[in-house]
């Protein structure tokens, strides 16, 4: 049988979400090789970091959503992720981001995440996600919060402590 | 929109499918036992589910990989066949793995040689390799049974320790991509 994934493109300002492709391995392989992805399940090896895309493609086939790449609208390089994961063990479906090295600090993952954000509300029946954030994570609280988000209670996911925080309902754009 | 086909092959007692949220439950109840010590486990029901969603991914990517298999009769899910070669790997494989109630009825093998006549005859592989744990009499005389032969064994230093690998032969080698010759 045919199996669509149907990853719909998102465009905002200065960014595409899109679906993630093996050439993005690369970038990724390198945001898994460093601590800093300890906060998104690393640090992962090359091999590891292929499967982190496939992971991603295999949840929107089987959850008919899940991840985006974001890439630089003008270039098409890989700058982070974006976009709804809900897999076992989930609460709920979580609205999570993360940003490749040297992309920080430019407000990218709160223009990708209201991005996805909206349009999950819109187009996945997703108007109110929880984000699971690790409290020693301050730039990811400080998103959250700039997004609207506030904490809701504590939680645990894939064994480890962390902040469950929960997004204002959506206006579908 | 990107769309990849899985295609839809039948043995005499198999329908070899694509995976479905159904049988990602028995698959975790799989890997929650030690029944699953040869191929990874146990998991835990978060990494199983993750590990099914990379398989599904795997088919997006390379165009092939593990197809579940479901009993003609009654419509169960028995385990499942495939082909494997994510980024990283020794070389093409053909895997199978059965669930426990499924054992014993010469299913891996019946599946086994579907997906490896699919890998020679419509994917044009001109070889294929499976990694078997040196403890796992069962699946190696399933490799024995498609004849192949065991080539080499290394240290895969985790948690599947020592691991043989079995080639099987080449298409020239099979009559109709089956197994007449080994019967």
């Amino acid at each position: 049988m045919s199996l669509a994934l149907n990853i719909p493109v998102i465009e905002t300002e200065r960014l595409r979400l899109r679906s993630h492709r093996e050439d993005d391995l690369d970038m990724i392989a390198d945001f898994f090789a460093d601590d800093r992805s300890a906060f998104v399940g690393g640090p992962k090896d090359r091999a590891e970091s292929w499967r982190v895309i496939s992971g991603a493609l295999g949840h929107w086939a089987l959850r008919g959503y899940g991840m985006w790449l974001v890439a630089d609208k003008a270039t098409d390089a890989p700058i982070g992720g974006v976009g709804f994961l809900n897999p076992e063990g989930w609460d709920e479906a979580e609205l999570g981001w993360h940003v490749f090295n040297g992309h920080e600090g430019k407000g990218y993952a709160y223009e990708a995440a209201a991005a996805a954000k909206s349009y999950g509300a819109e187009h996945f029946g997703i108007p109110a996600p929880i984000s699971y954030i690790a409290p020693a994570n301050t730039r990811s609280v400080a998103l959250a919060t700039r997004l609207g988000a506030t904490y809701e209670r504590d939680g645990e996911v894939l064994g480890n402590a962390c902040h469950i925080y929960r997004h204002s309902k959506a206006e579908a754009a | 929109m990107m769309r990849y086909e899985i295609p839809q092959l039948e043995t005499e007692r198999l329908i070899l499918r694509e995976h479905r949220e159904d049988d990602i439950a028995a698959e975790i109840a799989f890997y929650a036992t030690d029944a699953s010590q040869f191929v990874g486990g146990p998991k835990s029901p978060e990494d199983t589910w993750r590990y099914i969603s990379m398989m599904m991914g795997h088919w997006a990517l390379r165009g092939f990989g593990f197809w579940a298999l479901e009993d003609k009769d009654t419509g169960t899910y028995q385990g499942r066949v495939g082909l494997w070669y994510p980024h990283g790997w020794r070389e093409r494989e053909i895997g199978w793995i059965l669930m426990p109630s499924a054992t014993g009825k010469g299913y891996a093998t019946e599946a086994a040689q579907a997906a490896r006549a699919h890998a020679y005859d419509v994917l044009g592989w001109e070889t294929a390799i499976s990694q078997i744990a040196v403890t796992n009499h069962a699946s190696k005389a399933v490799a024995k049974r498609l004849g192949a032969v065991m080539e080499e064994t290394y240290d895969a230093g985790d948690a599947y320790s020592e691991i043989e690998v079995w080639r099987h032969p080449i298409p020239a080698d099979l009559v109709n991509g089956g197994m007449e010759a080994y019967a």
